[in-house]
């Protein structure tokens, strides 16, 4: 049986090709278009999946909308109404840009593929966050929790999922917080507060929250109550996001927190004006972080379960999930590698498969590998034509030994390898590596590749055999760390070594590398250990500020000739700049021009 | 004719960059649009197979994305020597543009002629306008110097486009640019034409809003007051996966 996932129009598009119960191709849109978080229907994702995989639009069983378009434009009307007057500016906006589109999915997915209607199929939002968390997990029962923005009308869902002997999985929702009460929107809107763009910015929040004191509390708590059955509601008034697009916060909401950041003022946790964001920061992360462990404590006090299936946006919040993990109760906590909308194609195309066509679990790969793979012969052809040297180095061992020297020298690599992640983190295939000893290599990274702000902190991977020998990890912290869906504290002892994945208050997202998973990766850590004594690496997205992660070789040398990236391996194709950071021949091609 | 166009409206620019508060704006939008030109060329470079027009689709990248910088920090620079916050946030952009004006660069869809033709039309423009923004800018040294500085890059980037639309398409670079010509001016139409069917639009739904709503806005409301806030508990068996509506 096949059955095609896609989710779109609101942010991060993709298509998710699952084939006899297994996800065989996924990939996210932007990735394809080079545009960051492309919303846009995911045509090039779908011709990707079905192309690699030799599926005819024709052979789909079924194709799978992550959401319900008419209940979510139900929600978008009523919650127009309800903000009468107040809602005229964005009642036009919201009703061109609905009836645009958004509501004529079965239309548009009919017209491109060429299915019948009756073959097009839709899950609710945070069923398919659902799905896409328990049915990726290597777990037999587990209480799963959601939250995001919004969705139709649910932010946050609890329920259970269960792998029954008979080959059958069930997913029950208990229940359910509606909008306008929202725990993304409200960190969202401390987002957009802070100066940065929403559904993007969120990281630069928590990192930011690292350096503050969370004196803000509770003022934070007028804007979010807990309700007499366990669940919370948001003071309205704080906020703007459900009468206007123009802001998500409101005057009050100003009044509380005095003037918001603007996007271009400089952020600087050490001035009086940084240390007032840094301390905003901590104080929304603090109530998150609470309020998440709060009620997920409670659903493990209801389930009595041992495991927890986390998904939606929030799940991105590392922090967040390590505390779940140590105060919830749950021994296991599982978040996907794509734990956001991008992540529901697959719960959708998951979601149908198990429930709606009944067929029998089979295990997922517990990866996250399944995009486009890397294709060493392009990056030998381009880089020849443009008179760099390029090796072919066709043994793994020799790879490594190469790679591992590179590093140790201080150089910085690009490293892509077999198919591209799915979700927003770069776990191994498409990475920029680097020396984790000094925080040089942090500044550099941020200023002659990343281009990014220098609070941001960096992530280390490391083999899972000897994490906990440089990380604090709890019990099963190594499988949050998996995706690098936690935040762990550095051990002190290895601090001193470890300055450039460091952050300011001694964690670090740790990236754990199984070898079954990653053995290049895994081997290559290895090597470096061997070679500095700690088998560490910084491991960050092999992209520029502004643009997704590299997806083929092309992209890959693209990015290393515009930034200070010195190496770069895709598949067995090692280049090298002839001296690093600079990108002579480029520079040699304008002063012949002229 | 579009620098033409900008040179008659001199006095209007100067008054346009004159508010300091709108040219901290309209500064960092440059940054933001030169951001996304760095990135549409870098795009370009990856999609290209001769080897030349990558290395310039490079360099001209880098050279954007350095303008990004100068922009934004100038842009910076002027909105926190300000004592307050701007009341008005009109920047005046179909007037005084950046660097690619009005031209919406679509990288993917095009062949390295038809690219080239685009580029060297999109940068004699900017070029054109930025000698107007560089002179009406005389009571800004700081910025009027920026200005100056990126117009060198500028008119590389117009050389260069021109000279390899020559040599990638030696037999009809006239006829490429000349179709680059009208393809904008096209476009173009085609955005002033969606902006006002948006506009009339919008102001046929305002109007259903303040007349037709109203009854429903109360009857919504009333109906919020009888939802409780906290869990809502699902039935089992809720969904369907056929419908869209339930």
């Amino acid at each position: 049986m096949k059955i095609l996932g896609i989710s779109a129009h609101y942010h991060d598009a993709a298509a998710a090709l699952v084939v006899d119960g297994v996800p065989v191709c996924v990939v996210q849109e932007e990735r394809l278009t080079r545009r960051k978080n492309d919303a846009s229907f995911p045509l090039a994702s779908i011709e990707w999946c079905l192309t690699h995989a030799g599926v005819e639009p024709a052979e789909l069983d079924a194709v799978v909308f992550y959401e319900k378009p008419m209940l979510k434009f139900e929600r978008i009307l009523t919650t127009a109404l309800r903000a009468f007057p107040r809602s005229w500016r964005s009642f036009p906006h919201a009703m061109k840009s609905s009836l645009g589109d958004k509501v004529w999915v079965k239309g548009i997915i009919a017209s491109h593929l060429g299915v019948p209607g009756k073959r097009i199929l839709f899950t609710e939002h945070h069923q398919a966050h659902a799905a896409c968390a328990f049915v990726t997990a290597p777990t037999k029962r587990a209480a799963i929790l959601t939250a995001d923005g919004v969705g139709e009308w649910a932010t946050l869902s609890v329920g259970k999922g269960e792998r029954h002997d008979d080959g059958t999985v069930s997913l029950d929702s208990l229940r359910e917080v509606h909008f306008p009460h929202s725990l993304g929107m409200l960190y969202s809107t401390f987002t957009a507060f802070l100066g940065f763009a929403v559904n993007e910015g969120e990281y630069k929040v928590m990192g930011l929250a690292s350096y503050g004191k969370p004196r803000f509390e509770a003022s934070v708590k007028k804007l979010i109550r807990r309700t007499a059955d366990g669940a919370f509601a948001l003071d309205m008034d704080y906020f703007e996001y459900h009468t206007t697009a123009r802001r998500s916060y409101s005057s009050k909401f100003v009044s509380e927190f005095g003037a918001p950041r603007h996007p271009y003022e400089p952020l600087d946790p050490s001035s009086d004006a940084g240390a007032r964001y840094a301390d905003l920061a901590a104080s929304i992360q603090k109530v998150l972080e609470d309020t998440m462990v709060d009620l997920a404590a409670s659903l493990h006090r209801e389930t009595g379960l041992s495991d927890l299936c986390l998904g939606g946006g929030v799940a991105l919040n590392g922090c967040a999930n390590t505390r779940i993990l140590r105060e919830s109760g749950f021994e296991r906590v599982f978040v996907p590698p794509a734990p956001g909308d991008a992540g529901c194609a697959l719960g959708a195309a998951l979601l149908v498969d198990r429930l709606h066509f009944k067929n029998p679990d089979v295990p997922c790969p517990d990866h996250p590998f399944l995009g486009p793979p890397v294709d060493a012969g392009e990056l030998t052809r381009i880089a020849t034509e443009d008179g760099l040297s390029v090796e072919n180095v066709a043994d793994d061992a020799k790879l490594v030994a190469r790679v591992a020297t590179e590093l140790h020298a201080g150089r910085i690599v690009g490293w892509m390898q077999g198919g591209s992640e799915f979700g927003p983190r770069a776990l191994g295939h498409r990475s920029i590596l680097a020396a984790p000893h000094h925080t040089a290599t942090r500044d550099r990274l941020n200023h002659e590749v990343k281009y990014r702000e220098d609070f941001r902190p960096f992530a280390p991977a490391v083999p899972i055999e000897v994490a906990d020998r440089y990380f604090e990890l709890p019990p099963h912290g190594a499988r949050l760390a998996r995706f690098m869906s936690g935040v762990f504290p550095v051990k002190p002892e290895h601090r001193e070594r470890l300055l450039a994945v460091t952050h300011v208050d001694g964690t670090a997202r740790v990236q754990t590398v199984e070898r079954s998973m990653c053995p290049l990766l895994h081997d290559l850590l290895g090597a470096y250990g061997e070679m500095s004594g700690l088998p560490v690496l910084l491991n960050t997205s092999f992209n520029l500020a502004g643009e997704p992660i590299v997806n083929r070789a092309a992209e890959g040398y693209s990015t290393f000739r515009r930034s200070g990236i010195d190496v770069l391996v895709a598949g067995t194709s090692v280049v090298s700049k002839r001296a690093p950071g600079s990108a002579v021949p480029i520079l040699q091609e304008r002063k012949e021009s002229r | 004719m579009v620098a033409d166009l900008d040179w008659w409206l001199f006095r209007l620019h100067r008054w346009i960059w004159s508010d300091a508060h709108r040219r901290a704006r309209k500064l960092l939008r440059f940054g933001e649009t030169e951001a996304d030109g760095g990135r549409d060329l870098a795009r370009a470079s990856e999609l290209t197979n001769d080897s030349r027009l990558r290395r310039l689709y490079l360099r001209h990248a880098q050279d954007e994305h350095r303008h990004a910088n100068m922009f934004r920090h100038r842009g910076a620079a002027v909105l926190l020597a300000l004592p307050t916050r701007a009341s008005s946030t009109f920047e005046a952009n179909w007037l005084a543009p950046g660097e690619r004006g009005l031209d919406d660069l679509g990288v993917d869809q095009q062949a390295d002629d038809t690219l080239l033709a685009f580029l060297h039309l999109s940068e004699r423009a900017a070029a054109g306008r930025f000698k107007v923004y560089e002179k009406a800018l005389s009571f800004d040294p700081s910025t009027q110097k920026l200005f100056a500085d990126i117009l060198r890059d500028e008119e590389f980037h117009m050389d260069y486009t021109r000279r390899e639309l020559v040599r990638v398409s030696p037999k009809k670079h006239g006829w490429r640019l000349f179709s680059a010509r009208a393809h904008r001016l096209w476009k173009g139409y085609l955005r002033v034409a969606t902006a006002l069917a948006s506009v009339m639009g919008g102001l046929v739904l305002l109007v259903q809003y303040f007349v037709v709503l109203p009854l429903f806005a109360l009857l919504t409301k009333l109906a919020a007051r009888r939802e409780p806030d906290g869990w809502v508990v699902r039935p089992p068996s809720r969904s369907s996966f056929i419908s869209q509506y339930e």
